[in-house]
C-alpha cells in the first residue's frame, strides 16, 4: 500500500513537473489561420504538435495575410504566422526583421506556391495550339465574358489581394484589352472559385488567375499558362507590382516563397517549440493530397490536420524528436 | 453518463455521407439546369447593363441635372435638391463617379424589382392569413441568413456578376416593403372598409381607392427600408464581382488603406441619404395630397 502511495505520489510529482517544465519552455501561444485551406490545415498541425508534443497552450486565431501581418508587425500578435504568402509583405518584412520585431522561421512550402493564368484542362486539351497566355488572348471566342458576349473575359484575382494589381497589369502588359478580352472583377476568393465552378460545370471556357496549392485546383484540373518570358524582377518592382503603371510589359511569376513567421516573444519563450516551427516543410504535392482529401469528405482543418499526422508519419516525424513524435502519437 | 454531457448526435459518417448528397444533388442542378436559369435572367441582366450604361455614358452634367430634377418632383423641397446637388459634386470631386454611377443604377434595379415584387406579395399575405404564416418564415430566413450561404450557390448557378448581385440585394432588402405593406393594409381602419362596403364597391375597388391609399405612408416607409437596406448590401455584392462602391471598399479592408474605405464609406452614406430624403419627402407629399382630397 505504502510503495502504491509513494509510486503514485511519485507519478503525480513528475507529471507536475512534467507539465512545468513544458508550460514553462512554451506557455501560451497563438497560431493565425488564415482563410484560405492550405494555411488552414498547416496552422491546424502546428496547433496539434505544438499542444501534444510540446505542451503549449496553442490557439487559433483566424486571419487573412495583410490583417494577421500588420498585427503582428504592430502588436506583436499572433505569434506565429504558419504559411505566410511574403511577396505581398516583402518590405515592411524585411524592416521587422531588420528590427528584430519578427523572426523568419522554415519554409512552409518547400517548393513555394505557384501564381499564373489558368485555363481549364479540357479546353487545353480541345485547342493543344494554346500553351501560352499570348495563344489565350487570340481566342476570345474561348473565354466568354459573363456580361458581354462579344468579349473574353480575363477573371482577376479578388479586390485587394495583391495579385489584383499585378493581374491587372499583366493584362495591359499582353494586350488583352485590344484582343478583346474584358478583366472580370472577381470581389472575393470565394467570387473567383465559383466563377470556375461555374465554368466547369458546364464544360465552358475560364482564363484568369489563380495560385497552387488549393483544393480548387486539386479539384478542377487546371492548365497554367506559360508566360512566354522569364521573370524579371527589376521589371516586376519597377512596373508589374506597381498600382497603375504605365507601361507593364509582360512578366512571369516567380515562385512564392512561402515562410511561417514568428514573433520576436515566441522566439525567445517557444524554445524547442520555436525550432519546431524552424524546421517544418511540405511540398506542394502533398498540400494538394491533402486539400483534395479534405474537399472529398468536407472535413475541416482540424479533421485534415489529423488525418495527416495519422497517414503520413514519414513526413511529420523528421520536424520533431523521436521523444516528441510519441507524444503526439500517443495522443491520436 | 457520457450522453448527458456528449450530445448524442449523428455519427460523422452518416452526417458526411448527408453533406456529400446535397453537394451533389446541387452539383447536378447545376449542371441539367444552370444554362435554363441563366437564360431565364437574361432579361434582368440586359436591363442591368442598360441602366448602367445610361448612367455612365450620360455626361455627368446631364446625370446631375436629371438627379436634381427627380429629388425637386419626388420631394418639392429646395434644401434636399441643393445637397443632392453638392453631395454629387463632391462624390465627382473626389473621384468616385464612376463607382457611384455604377452603385446607383444596381440600387435603382434592385429598388425596383423589390417594388414590383414586393407589394403584390405584401398585398395578397394582407388578405390571407394562411399566407401570411407561410410567407412570414420566408421572410425571417431571407433577412437572418448569412448572405455567403445563399451567395456561393447563386454564384455557382449564375457566375459572378452583376444577376447573383441582384439577387442577393433583393433577398435582403425585399422583406420590408412586404411586410410594411401587408401591415399597412391590415391597420386600415375596419369602419371605413365597411362604408367602402356599404357604396358597393368591388373588392379590387376597396383595394385600389381605399386599402392602398390609406396604407400609402405605411408602404412608403418599406420602400424607404427596403432602399436603405439595398445600400448596406452593396459591399457584399461586391464580393461577388459586382461593380462599384463596394470594390474599393473591400480593397480599403483587404490593404487597411483607411482613406479609401472611409471616402467610399461616405459615398454610400450620401447616396443613402439623398435616397432615404427624397424618398421620405415624397412619401410625406403623399399623404398630404391624400389629405387634401379626403378633407
Amino acid at each position: 500500500m505504502k510503495k502504491l502511495i509513494a509510486s503514485s505520489l511519485l507519478a503525480t510529482g513528475m507529471m507536475f513537473i512534467a507539465n512545468a517544465a513544458s508550460a514553462e519552455e512554451c506557455g501560451d501561444v497563438t497560431i493565425a489561420q488564415m482563410n484560405w485551406q492550405s494555411a488552414e490545415i498547416l496552422a491546424n498541425v502546428d496547433q496539434l504538435i505544438l499542444t501534444e508534443g510540446y505542451g503549449c497552450k496553442a490557439e487559433l486565431v483566424s486571419g487573412d495575410t495583410m490583417p494577421t501581418f500588420t498585427s503582428m508587425n504592430e502588436k506583436g500578435a499572433p505569434d506565429v504566422a504558419p504559411e505566410l504568402w511574403i511577396n505581398a509583405v516583402r518590405e515592411p518584412l524585411e524592416a521587422a526583421v531588420a528590427e528584430g520585431r519578427l523572426h523568419i522561421a522554415a519554409e512552409s512550402l518547400s517548393d513555394g506556391g505557384v501564381e499564373g493564368w489558368w485555363i481549364p484542362q479540357y479546353v487545353a486539351d480541345a485547342h493543344p495550339e494554346i500553351k501560352t497566355i499570348d495563344d489565350a488572348l487570340m481566342h476570345p471566342e474561348l473565354f466568354p465574358a459573363p456580361e458581354d458576349d462579344t468579349k473574353g473575359a480575363v477573371y482577376n484575382c479578388p479586390s485587394g489581394w495583391n495579385c489584383q494589381i499585378l493581374t491587372a497589369n499583366l493584362f495591359k502588359a499582353y494586350g488583352a484589352e485590344e484582343k478583346g478580352f474584358n478583366l472580370i472583377d472577381t470581389g472575393s476568393a470565394a467570387g473567383l472559385d465559383g466563377s470556375i465552378a461555374k465554368a466547369f460545370s458546364r464544360d465552358a471556357g475560364w482564363l484568369g488567375y489563380y495560385w497552387a496549392p488549393t483544393n480548387i485546383l486539386g479539384k478542377y484540373k487546371m492548365f497554367k499558362l506559360d508566360a512566354g518570358v522569364k521573370h524579371d524582377k527589376t521589371e516586376w518592382d519597377r512596373c508589374t507590382a506597381v498600382l497603375d503603371c504605365a507601361d507593364p510589359k509582360p512578366n512571369a511569376w516567380s515562385k512564392s516563397e512561402v515562410y511561417t513567421i514568428v514573433t520576436d516573444r515566441f522566439k525567445k519563450a517557444g524554445g524547442p517549440a520555436y525550432d519546431y516551427l524552424a524546421n517544418r516543410a511540405w511540398d506542394n504535392a502533398t498540400v494538394n493530397s491533402l486539400l483534395s482529401w479534405m474537399t472529398d469528405n468536407q472535413a475541416t482543418g482540424e479533421d485534415g490536420a489529423r488525418y495527416f499526422l495519422e497517414n503520413h508519419e514519414a513526413i511529420w516525424t523528421k520536424w520533431v524528436t523521436p521523444e516528441v513524435a510519441a507524444k503526439v502519437k500517443a495522443s491520436l | 453518463m457520457e450522453w448527458l454531457y456528449n450530445f448524442p448526435s449523428m455519427d460523422i459518417e452518416s452526417l458526411r455521407a448527408l453533406k456529400k448528397g446535397i453537394d451533389g444533388g446541387f452539383r447536378g442542378f447545376t449542371r441539367e439546369y444552370g444554362v435554363y436559369i441563366e437564360n431565364a435572367f437574361e432579361p434582368l441582366k440586359q436591363f442591368l447593363i442598360w441602366s448602367e450604361r445610361f448612367m455612365l455614358d450620360t455626361p455627368w452634367p446631364l446625370i446631375i441635372l436629371l438627379i436634381a430634377v427627380i429629388t425637386w418632383v419626388a420631394s418639392r423641397n429646395k434644401r434636399i435638391v441643393i445637397g443632392t446637388v453638392i453631395t454629387l459634386l463632391l462624390i465627382g470631386y473626389f473621384d468616385m463617379w464612376e463607382d457611384t454611377m455604377q452603385t446607383i443604377s444596381m440600387i435603382f434595379v434592385c429598388t425596383v424589382l423589390s417594388i414590383v415584387v414586393g407589394i403584390p406579395i405584401g398585398i395578397a399575405m394582407s388578405r390571407s392569413d394562411r399566407l401570411q404564416s407561410v410567407v412570414n418564415p420566408i421572410l425571417d430566413v431571407m433577412q437572418t441568413m448569412p448572405s455567403f450561404v445563399y451567395l456561393i450557390p447563386v454564384v455557382m448557378l449564375l457566375g459572378i456578376g452583376k444577376v447573383p448581385g441582384l439577387i442577393a440585394v433583393v433577398i435582403y432588402a425585399i422583406p420590408p416593403i412586404i411586410r410594411l405593406t401587408n401591415l399597412g393594409i391590415r391597420l386600415v381602419d375596419k369602419d371605413v372598409l365597411e362604408a367602402a362596403d356599404a357604396f358597393g364597391s368591388s373588392s379590387w375597388q376597396r383595394l385600389k381607392n381605399v386599402q392602398m391609399p390609406l396604407a400609402l405612408p405605411t408602404m412608403m416607409a418599406g420602400i424607404n427600408q427596403t432602399i436603405m437596406m439595398a445600400l448596406a448590401m452593396v459591399v457584399v455584392a461586391s464580393m461577388i464581382g459586382v461593380r462599384g462602391l463596394g470594390q474599393p471598399v473591400l480593397q480599403a479592408i483587404n490593404n487597411q488603406y483607411f482613406s479609401l474605405g472611409l471616402f467610399n464609406g461616405l459615398a454610400i452614406v450620401g447616396i443613402a441619404i439623398i435616397f432615404d430624403r427624397t424618398s421620405q419627402a415624397y412619401g410625406k407629399r403623399l399623404q398630404k395630397y391624400q389629405e387634401v382630397v379626403h378633407g
